[in-house]
């Protein structure tokens, strides 16, 4: 499963189902608090206040009623008192349409309902009942009744409706997230296998059409600019053979007749000595277009082309013993101590040797006054180890320094080139390789076991 | 050897400095039956009316390349061949000797090395019975033939396993034969972990051709890499 796409998938559905209960508590709440607000506002206060206040103001006067301040009640309300016996006691602003006398029924009917349409609130009083009505249409009127269970049950299912709220947002989060998903899990993949410069081909539509098409679009530029590139290096691998071949042929003529002329019995030992010397250096041009063509093919071509299991530690003895038969100074002297026969790795056999060889040279040409050299080789692990290290002059920091920079190119002379070959060969064949001076040069060759 | 010299060469390249340069080589080294060719049809007529026993060819062609001709060559001839070629891929030699080449040099050459493959592959294909080398270590007279050791008028034989190690070391006579090359010699391909039984020979060899077996002259012991069979007469 896509890990990234999974986490933004299990965030999504928890933001929602967060953001779903956050907002039915506040929608709640303020629910609430416009609800509540019961308090009808008659002249800017409650009618039930007015009819407070009206109530306080009501003296008894003798055989009447009366207000102490009329300015209490408002004009298109009206006040009446009615009392034990039904009859109105004391009215005020009384329309026409109002009864004069009250049956306990009227009295009922009015307390909860309206009184001819007028909506009315009552007060009690010693002497009976004070009613004031408000102008018809002012005010509607409901009654409500809840059991008392549905109070005690109250707080249950109001949790229970948070939890379904809570349930529903999380399903239909995890329905809309894991379309969200799939599209994701899509442009993740895509752009790790753009990483890999694998070619993408993303379906362009919906939301992330765009960047869907963006991807696609990077996929192509990449195609293009690598098959560009291998292009330009195919050209340059062919190129540098291609001279190679020709330089070739001219050299075996100057080396055939250099080669005769050290032979032929005319010739003083001077003369002799000359042509000995051309063919000297004609051997070394072979020798370095030899090198151009394989370092040219290792840069490019990156493959070595004939990979077999290989047993590491013969192929140590074979090579030293190679460079041991060549005639070694006898100030050189090499030293092997290799362990693990058994180890065998994956790797070309002979571009192996050739840098092993270009080591074990190295350590002999870079020291000509003698020095010991060491091969040591060793399995840990997934690894083979070789170590390479002599007692001689060490190497000059500045070719470690461009063997470890991975962007440097190969080096403009032969100076270095035999390291630079042999870290180009250990690299191909997925190992790595590391110098460092320590009572001499130190080179160490790590390449993955078979 | 000089009967090998004998043996019609034919040179087949198209570059015509390099031809008058390779033949005058050979000549020098002791060839004189050599023909060449330019190109492909002068070689096909060649080898119809010559007995050639053995062709160089070059691999570039202005009519073909040599990998082509070679299979025409050997629809007439079974005479063995070897390449020459100015391209120094693996490719190439796998190809060539693929095909059922008998060796692939590299241009330039030295004029030793291409006259001695041209022998090791006449040598091959010509003396099939050929002697067995005899030679002298010290005062022991050593006869691979008949694989004896003769020494103060006592003869003694050399075991099979003995025999195809001391003929490994002394083909690379002076030179160091790895333990692997030793083995692989006597055992063949699946020679691993016979490392302990090689000691044993070699003890045995020793002491049939050194005359202190515990301090040898002859057969040395390179530490951690092989054997040695010095036959340097100082």
């Amino acid at each position: 499963m896509n890990k990234t796409a999974f986490k933004i998938f299990v965030c999504f559905t928890f933001l929602s189902s967060f953001i779903a209960t956050i907002l039915l508590v506040i929608n709640f709440l303020g629910f609430l608090f416009v609800g509540s607000d019961t308090t009808t506002q008659i002249h800017e206060q409650s009618p039930e206040r007015m009819l407070e206040q009206i109530s306080d103001s009501l003296e008894t006067e003798e055989g009447g009623f009366a207000l102490s301040d009329e300015s209490l009640l408002a004009d298109d309300c009206f006040c009446i008192l009615i009392g034990e016996n039904g009859n109105v006691l004391w009215s005020q602003n009384m329309p026409g349409d109002i009864p004069m006398h009250y049956s306990i029924n009227d009295v009922a009917r009015m307390t909860r309902w309206f009184l001819n349409d007028y909506p009315v609130y009552v007060r009690t009083r010693d002497e009976g009942l004070l009613v004031l009505g408000l102008p018809k249409k002012a005010v509607g009127k409901y009654a409500m009744a809840y059991s008392m269970e549905w109070f005690d049950s109250l707080p249950r299912r109001l949790i229970s409706i948070l939890v379904l709220n809570l349930l529903l947002a999380a399903v239909l989060a995890l329905l809309i997230g894991s379309f969200f998903y799939r599209r994701i899990t899509m442009l993740t993949n895509g752009m790790s296998e753009l990483r890999q410069e694998k070619h993408v081909s993303l379906k362009e539509k919906g939301i992330f059409k765009e960047l869907a098409r963006n991807i696609n679009d990077t996929s192509l530029a990449i195609h293009r600019k690598n098959a560009a590139l291998s292009v330009r290096d195919h050209a340059r691998t062919n190129w540098i053979s291609g001279i190679s071949h020709d330089v070739r042929t001219p050299l075996a003529v100057i080396m055939g007749n250099s080669q005769m002329l050290e032979n032929e019995k005319e010739l003083s030992e001077e003369n002799k000595k000359r042509a000995a010397a051309i063919t000297g250096q004609a051997v070394k041009i072979k020798k370095l277009v030899e090198d151009l063509n394989l370092i040219s093919s290792l840069e490019y071509d990156m493959q070595p082309t004939d990979r077999k299991l290989v047993r590491l530690c013969p192929l140590i003895r074979e090579t030293v013993s190679d460079i041991l038969n060549s005639g070694l100074a006898a100030v050189h002297e090499v030293e092997l101590d290799v362990k693990d026969e058994k180890m065998t790795v994956l790797a070309d056999q002979s571009l192996l040797q050739r840098a092993i060889f270009n080591l074990i040279n190295n350590s002999i040409t870079h020291n000509p006054g003698g020095c010991q050299i060491q091969v040591q080789a060793y399995a840990d692990g997934k690894d083979a180890h070789i170590y390479i290290s002599d007692n001689g002059t060490g190497m000059p920091e500045e070719v470690i320094e461009r063997l470890t920079d991975q962007g440097a190119d190969m080096p403009r002379t032969a100076h270095g080139r035999g390291l630079f070959m042999a870290n180009r060969i250990i690299t191909v064949h997925g190992g790595s390789m590391h110098v460092h001076n320590e009572n001499g040069c130190v080179v160490e060759m790590i390449l993955p076991l078979a | 050897m000089d009967e090998l010299k004998n043996k019609k060469l034919l040179l087949v390249d198209d570059e015509k400095e390099l031809l008058k340069t390779t033949e005058a080589v050979l000549r020098s080294e002791g060839f004189f039956n050599i023909y060449t060719a330019e190109n492909c049809e002068t070689a096909l007529q060649i080898v119809k009316t010559q007995p050639v026993a053995l062709m160089l060819l070059d691999v570039m062609l202005p009519d073909g390349d040599g990998f082509s001709l070679f299979a025409k060559l050997r629809q007439i001839t079974s005479a063995p061949v070897i390449f020459l070629t100015a391209k120094g891929e693996a490719e190439d030699r796998i190809h060539g000797l693929g095909l059922g080449a008998d060796d692939y040099i590299v241009k330039p050459f030295l004029m030793k090395e291409l006259s001695l493959r041209i022998l090791a592959v006449l040598r091959r294909t010509y003396q099939k019975s050929q002697q067995e080398p005899a030679f002298d270590l010290g005062a022991r007279h050593i006869d691979l033939a008949t694989a004896t050791v003769r020494a103060e008028g006592k003869e003694q034989v050399f075991t099979a396993k003995e025999y195809m190690l001391l003929k490994k070391l002394y083909e690379n006579q002076n030179r160091i034969v790895t333990n692997d090359a030793l083995c692989m010699a006597a055992w063949g391909d699946a020679y691993y972990g016979y490392e302990n039984t090689l000691m044993v020979h070699i003890r045995r060899i020793r002491e049939k051709i050194e005359a202190n077996p515990s301090s040898p002259k002859h057969l040395i012991t390179v530490k951690g890499l092989g054997y040695k069979l010095v036959t340097d007469d100082e």
